[in-house]
């Protein structure tokens, strides 16, 4: 017979927010079962820190600030379960069951209460060539920085809308391998609503200065910064050999081997998604999120902290992770409402504090909506499925009413990355062309597997 | 190619893993996908089924671009198995891997 395991309380994802829940409910006695995808706890933002490959000098000060988590996670008596994947979910009126692929073979568990801090992904954002190899995410850049202090061997272009775009150009700078050129595409007029908005400005300060210093930073090392950037482009035969921009109207040309590119982030959906969670499309954030309480809680065993949630970054998220433990602990009956009440106030109120802080970023790097239209009819949508927009705008005309629709017109969406990349791009198009808002339109149905994982992987379920 | 910055804050430790057939040093920290982009870049990484190159782009276990032959295993995901010592890997540039 095939073994269920049992937990009192389980969480997905060892960053900032995992780790914290975790370490949370350690402290009021549970023993939470912790799965992460990667090898070792920090999730993308505290990567590799229990055994950094570099320091401070290279990464900034906010890299180490992660270190007393990633070692307090790692004393603390937590069953932390690395290079797992959840890839099923299913609700049940006891709890949720969850499908895992570990090192040690396919298991079945059932817990009481779920933590769901499955973290952030790079937004996928199409322009032409966005496929070729030489093509990477400024986020996947970083993590080879932290994991082997790996840097380019050529002068890398980077390109894109974010404070992520500043911080790997100075990280570049400081670990020696400085790049060619900075794109900004971020609109200008986010600048110019920065003085429109001084409450906003104000409250973000922090951001804006750290900014602010990077920028001076790049431009006395001599990196040419160009800002008001509104066209990209990767050419090559098998790779990339040259970077087109369009830069206040004109285009220009500029041989590169390698681009790295930032949109922001968005919340990972597949997850939360797949138990048909209500999500609606967040404005400031540009972004589905999850529908959650006050208490992160989306159902009455279920609750979203961290980025997973909404962006919040890595602060935020260890906070939300708190709560939600302290949620959890309530709902227990473990520790007195009293006492958890006064932690969770200044919780709170540090979290609203932040993300009020964060609108500032909202504003700075807010995406153009019409991003998708300026792109060439040939540009890939889905990547998995090489799906032009030519092709999903055809489908639009013919009738496709929704996302899944369109999944069945071209098969986009339905390639090993589960729409991951293209899910957003997908929605905005249909939302553009049939002028409906995005809430209508919606995302694409996700179903289990989650990951993908073998029929071998999915067989070597241990029995006992 | 990526490289090992002279600004790493410790010697790496490394282990021999064998890509495409020829065995090579790399730090045990790495990835399978990190690992060949240090020794051989983003070119030639994996064939797509529609026949067009492709090279990780995210590195964080979304977008599948990194995917790639392990002990023998194809399609793996590059980007989420750390390299281990006497590791087989064989990227996936030659023929299409449905």
């Amino acid at each position: 017979m095939t073994e269920l395991r049992r937990a009192d309380v389980a969480i997905v994802g060892a960053g900032p927010a995992g780790m914290a829940a975790a370490v949370r409910l350690a402290e009021a006695g549970l023993r939470p079962v912790v799965f992460d995808l990667n090898a070792t706890p920090g999730g993308q933002v505290y990567r590799q820190l229990g055994d950094p490959q570099v320091d401070a000098v290279v990464m900034g000060e906010d890299y180490l600030r992660g270190r007393t988590l990633v070692e307090t996670f790692t004393r603390a008596d937590i069953d932390y379960r690395p290079l797992s994947r959840v890839w099923w979910l299913g609700r049940e009126s006891t709890g949720y069951a969850l499908g895992v692929i570990t090192q040690q073979g396919a298991q079945s568990w059932h817990v009481d209460r779920l933590i769901l801090a499955s973290g952030a992904m790079e937004r996928g954002w199409p322009f032409s060539g966005w496929q070729l190899p030489g093509v990477m995410t400024a986020g996947a850049a970083q993590i080879l920085l932290k994991q082997g202090a790996l840097v380019p061997c050529t002068s890398a272009v980077l390109a894109g809308s974010g404070p992520l775009l500043y911080l790997l150009a100075w990280q570049y700078l400081r670990a020696g391998q400085p790049p060619a050129l900075v794109l900004d595409l971020a609109p200008e007029s986010g600048y110019r609503a920065l003085l429109r908005q001084p409450l906003n400005a104000w409250r973000g300060r922090g951001y804006l200065l750290k900014g602010l210093r990077m920028v001076a930073a790049l431009r006395r090392a001599g990196i040419p910064v160009l800002q008001g950037v509104d066209g990209l482009q990767a050419e090559g035969e098998n790779a990339v050999e040259r970077v087109r921009y369009r830069h206040r109207g004109s285009w220009k040309t500029l041989p590169a081997s390698l681009l790295l590119t930032h949109f922001g982030v968005v919340p990972e959906p597949q997850l939360a998604r797949s138990l048909n969670l209500p999500h609606g499309w967040e404005t400031g954030q540009q972004s589905f999120l999850p529908s959650r309480s006050e208490t992160l809680a989306a159902d009455e065993r279920l609750w979203i902290a961290g980025d997973g949630g909404g962006i919040g970054g890595a602060l935020n998220a260890e906070r939300e992770g708190c709560l939600a433990a302290l949620d959890v602990l309530a709902s227990l009956d473990i520790e007195t409402p009293d006492a958890l009440g006064w932690e969770r106030q200044a919780l709170q109120h540090a979290r609203h504090r932040d993300l009020e802080a964060r609108r500032l970023l909202e504003t700075l790097f807010r995406l153009p909506v019409d991003w998708l239209d300026l792109q060439p009819e040939d540009t890939l949508i889905c990547r998995c499925e090489s799906v032009s927009r030519g092709e999903v705008e055809h489908a639009i005309a013919q009738g496709a009413a929704g996302p899944n629709q369109l999944k069945a017109f071209t098969r986009c969406g339905m390639g090993p990355c589960q729409g991951r990349q293209c899910g957003e791009s997908i929605a905005r198009l249909l939302a553009r062309r049939t002028s409906q808002p995005l809430d209508t339109i919606g995302y694409y149905h996700i179903r289990p597997p989650v990951h993908s994982v073998t029929l071998g992987e999915l067989a070597s379920q241990q029995d006992t | 190619m990526f490289r090992r910055s002279e600004r790493a804050c410790q010697a790496a430790r490394q282990v021999q893993v064998r890509v495409d057939g020829v065995t090579m040093s790399v730090p045990d920290t790495l990835s399978v996908a990190a690992a060949v982009l240090q020794v051989h870049g983003w070119q030639g990484y994996r064939r797509h089924h529609d026949g067009s190159s492709r090279a990780p782009l995210c590195l964080m276990g979304v977008c599948h671009e990194c995917l790639i032959t392990i002990d023998g295993q194809p399609n793996r995901q590059g980007c989420l198995v750390p390299v281990a010592e006497g590791m087989h890997i064989e990227r996936q540039g030659g023929e299409r891997h449905d």
